[in-house]
């Protein structure tokens, strides 16, 4: 936080500094000023030659260690630029510095994505972004070619959205191999991108895909609108687009969805959503997003349908279980025992008998563990994992009945809880899930199940007034539309899947024409 | 803005559904068990046929003036002050709704659930879904009920099979011995609190749902699903309880569910069957809360009627405490004032409108 109020503050002399200053004529005050502005910094590798046969044109090659493929300078670059040879010669000849550029451009250069560089800013850019910048003493002006090459994680397996049958691949940080792996899923003219630079300071590329001709136009208008809306220094992880951009600022749930599943992403594609990819990390959001993707996962369509509908139904089974699970127990013991059969009644009583504490606080207490333990799991250095898993089945379990602190059973049910939490397969979802899940049981605690119905009612009412870019949250269910319910709790075979999300795309819904599969006719 | 806000059919006529069942499932096997002993449920058909008179009332009249509100056009019909008038009885009527049905609520819980809590800690929890929703406006509210709309129909439906072992045929024998008149009385109080309050859809229909056309159909289908559950639920009890327990009990159909028992596992299940009434009850307290703000609001002239909530939410939770001073004025109140009452203003007014617009309408032509 800290950090970043610093960033901000400096951000105002930031703009001052770089301004869109044209470059100055005479290299060495280009090379005076670029040292100047970058504070020399040591990683800035600035290399003054002399081309031509007798070396009296002064040319400076400028790149980013680091950012920049030193091979492909060297091959590229020097080589061609140092060689006394015969292609060379020309350039001394030409003394007029547009035609001085186009020869060095078209005859050295071999790099096929080259731009003019007039302007300092757009030279820092080029420099900063991995690109090489070359500059001809005597002429305003400069190539940048592209030699973006730096150190990057290699493609791997998805952390956070594993399955069992599927691709296993995931996007990584870099913006380029991402939107090749669409690319490479969807080979189709009309997967367009767009990219602009967020963050005054980072300037961060961020790329918006959307196939033209299924998305709704609508939606990528506004999502151009909203991304130009921000102003912000840095922009490092897509968390901070999806808050900046999200409809309702006040809500637990998430109204956008990301993945680092590139196979989601194309299906999201497809379905006529929009995915927009950010430079540095390995989620992409999607958006519009409705409530029912986060109890889908890419798996549904790679298993047979009926697994599929029966793993969807034990997802929203495990929701309520997440969300009511301990409300559930903390009304019916304090409130409502008479649900119980006698015998499950008396066997409660009977554990309950040596524990100190209303159920409520019971409950409370096992909770609140729960999520320190979880939370120690995912922070913790790895080597010291093994310790904390030892001491929480100690804590959530035999040596805290044994205490006579919390009751057998609610060990049980907030272990159950626990787990079902884990079954959403919308991770910001289910945190959304677990913060309901205490103010419910404060209610449960005070009013038995009339407090659930009513937190249920209120929780109903407000995901019916969610939008994501427009779109109704708990579509299809409110507004309920019929024929959207074959891809949503129940997943019918592919075949019977022959439309797209209506409300997310009005145009071109139909995906396929197909009749379901025929036995060969003996 | 306000205007383009639109419900669809189907959201309009769960609604309808949600809004006839309302508080009626809770109480009415009571009040018709009082006045028709075993032929309860004889009575509840027949209100709820007698139920589609006012309905029609309220199509006829929305045909006549489409694209308006109940107050718009009473004050078209009889001007400005008149009309404003008329709309005033409306409106108060609305909230007397509004803060009884919020009495049943919190009497209910106090009396049966949950006796040592205060009633004011329930009225006031409700209150707020209540504020809640009408903040949110028409359109959440419809959505609200459509996805509630399936969870209501599962309780339901366990309920009632679960109830089915459990009737004997015998106490509802004889059938149409105590003659017509107790019948039509019994039909009376159940079209009174089901049917005829059903005046405050004329706030948004047709002008606020988006297929005026098939609303009318709607609204019919709608009040014919909400009257065959309160139908079912009367039957039922008069069939298991009697129709002297069902009498004497305040709210036989929580009565009715605690004898649910299948292999002494699933039994004294009433509290999670009062689950459903506290959705019917909420939409029903929601939807006189909304016409009352919703018809103040363009009494008064507003644009919109969403800041009033919270006041008004206030108020209504006093009001409902003093509505009913005690429980025996409720019953005197229920079976006595009010079916004249809702005659008067849902039916009387209504029609006093629906003749005056139609004389006034050919005297232009």
């Amino acid at each position: 936080m800290k950090i970043k109020k610093n960033f901000s503050s400096q951000s105002g002399q930031h703009q001052i500094m770089v301004q869109t200053e044209p470059l100055y004529e005479s290299l060495d005050e280009n090379i005076r000023k670029i040292k100047e502005d970058l504070g020399s910094s040591d990683d800035i590798i600035i290399r003054e030659i002399r081309i031509g046969r007798e070396g009296s044109v002064k040319v400076a090659v400028l790149y980013t260690d680091g950012l920049a493929d030193k091979q492909v300078i060297t091959e590229f670059f020097m080589e061609s630029l140092m060689k006394k040879d015969t292609l060379i010669e020309p350039i001394e000849q030409l003394s007029d510095g547009d035609k001085r550029l186009e020869s060095l451009k078209g005859m050295v250069l071999q790099i096929g994505d080259n731009k003019d560089i007039t302007d300092f800013a757009s030279l820092y850019n080029s420099l900063l972004s991995g690109d090489t910048v070359i500059l001809l003493d005597g002429y305003s002006q400069g190539i940048a070619a592209s030699t973006q090459g730096w150190q990057s994680r290699s493609i791997s397996e998805p952390v956070a959205q594993s399955v069992v049958r599927g691709p296993q691949e995931a996007f990584t940080e870099t913006l380029r191999t991402n939107t090749s792996m669409i690319r490479r899923k969807i080979k189709d003219p009309n997967l367009w991108l767009e990219t602009k630079q967020i963050g005054r300071v980072t300037k961060t590329n961020v790329a918006v895909m959307y196939i033209k001709g299924i998305v709704n136009d609508k939606i990528v208008e506004e999502v151009r609108k909203r991304l130009d809306r921000i102003d912000i220094d840095g922009i490092l992880e897509s968390g901070y687009i999806e808050e900046l951009i999200q409809d309702e600022v006040y809500s637990p749930f998430p109204t956008i969805n990301n993945t680092e599943r590139p196979d989601v992403a194309a299906a999201e594609l497809l379905e006529g959503r929009v995915v927009i990819l950010v430079d540095g990390t390995p989620f992409v959001l999607i958006v519009p997003t409705l409530f029912i993707s986060f109890f889908q996962t890419a798996e549904d369509y790679y298993q047979r349908a009926d697994i599929s509908t029966l793993l969807r139904i034990i997802r929203f089974i495990s929701l309520f279980i997440a969300m009511i699970g301990p409300a559930l127990y903390i009304a019916i013991t304090t409130f409502h025992q008479e649900l119980l059969p006698t015998q499950l009644l008396i066997s409660l009583a009977a554990q309950r008998e040596g524990v100190p504490f209303p159920a409520f606080i019971e409950a409370l207490m096992m909770e609140v563990t729960f999520e320190i333990l979880r939370e120690a799991g995912i922070r913790m250095p790895r080597p010291i994992g093994q310790a904390v898993s030892i001491v929480g089945t100690l804590v959530i379990g035999q040596a805290a009945v044994e205490a006579g602190i919390v009751s057998a059973s609610m060990v049980i049910v907030v272990s159950i809880t626990a787990i079902s939490s884990f079954v959403i397969t919308g991770y910001s979802m289910a945190i959304s899930i677990r913060m309901i899940r205490f103010v419910i049981m404060g209610l449960a605690a005070s009013f038995g199940i009339f407090g659930i119905v009513v937190a249920l009612i209120a929780l109903v009412l407000h995901l019916c007034s969610l939008r994501s870019f427009g779109i109704p949250y708990m579509s299809p269910f409110a507004p309920f539309v019929v024929g959207e319910h074959k891809d949503t709790i129940f997943r019918l075979p592919h075949w019977a899947l022959s439309s797209r999300p209506r409300l997310i795309n009005q145009k071109n819904s139909i995906r396929k024409q197909m009749s379901p599969p025929s036995k060969p006719k003996s | 803005m306000m205007n383009t806000v639109k419900i669809s059919i189907r959201q309009f006529t769960v609604l309808v559904m949600f809004y006839t069942i309302g508080t009626t499932i809770l109480i009415i096997p009571s009040s018709l068990a009082a006045d028709a002993e075993q032929n309860a449920w004889i009575a509840a058909i027949v209100g709820w046929l007698l139920g589609f008179i006012a309905v029609g009332l309220y199509i006829l009249l929305s045909r006549l003036f489409p694209n308006m509100t109940l107050i718009e056009y009473t004050e078209k019909v009889f001007g400005k002050w008149l009309g404003n008038l008329f709309s005033l009885l409306f409106v108060i009527f609305s909230f007397i709704g509004a803060s009884t049905v919020l009495f049943y609520m919190g009497n209910f819980m106090t009396t049966q659930v949950l006796p040592e809590t205060p009633i004011e800690s329930f009225t006031i929890l409700f209150a707020g879904i209540i504020i809640m929703g009408l903040r949110l406006g028409l359109e959440v509210l419809a959505r609200t009920a459509e996805i509630l709309f399936p969870w209501f129909l599962i309780l339901f439906m366990v309920s009632t099979l679960l109830l089915i072992p459990e009737i004997e045929i015998q106490k509802i024998q004889p059938i149409v011995e105590i003659g017509i008149k107790p019948i039509i009385k019994g039909a009376l109080s159940f079209v009174g609190t089901a049917s005829l309050p059903l005046i405050v859809f004329l706030m948004v229909f047709p002008a606020f749902v988006n297929n005026p056309k098939k609303a009318g159909k709607a609204f019919i289908i709608g009040n014919l699903l909400g009257g065959l559950f309160v139908i079912i639920i009367t039957f039922l009890s008069i069939s298991i309880l009697g129709p002297d327990f069902s009498e004497r009990n305040m709210y036989p159909s929580y009565a009715l569910a605690k004898k649910i028992n299948i292999g002494n596992f699933i039994q004294r299940v009433e509290i999670l069957m009062a689950g459903m009434w506290f959705m019917t009850i909420f939409f029903k307290t929601s939807f006189y809360s909304y016409s009352f703000l919703k018809g103040l609001a363009q009494i008064c002239g507003l644009k919109d009627h969403r800041p009033l909530a919270l006041p008004y939410g206030i108020i209504l939770v006093v009001y409902s405490l003093v509505v009913y001073p005690n429980v025996v004025y409720m019953m005197d109140f229920d079976s006595k004032i009010w079916v004249p009452y809702a005659l008067t203003t849902c039916l009387f007014l209504p029609l006093i409108i629906l003749g005056v617009g139609t004389i006034r309408g050919k005297m232009k032509k």
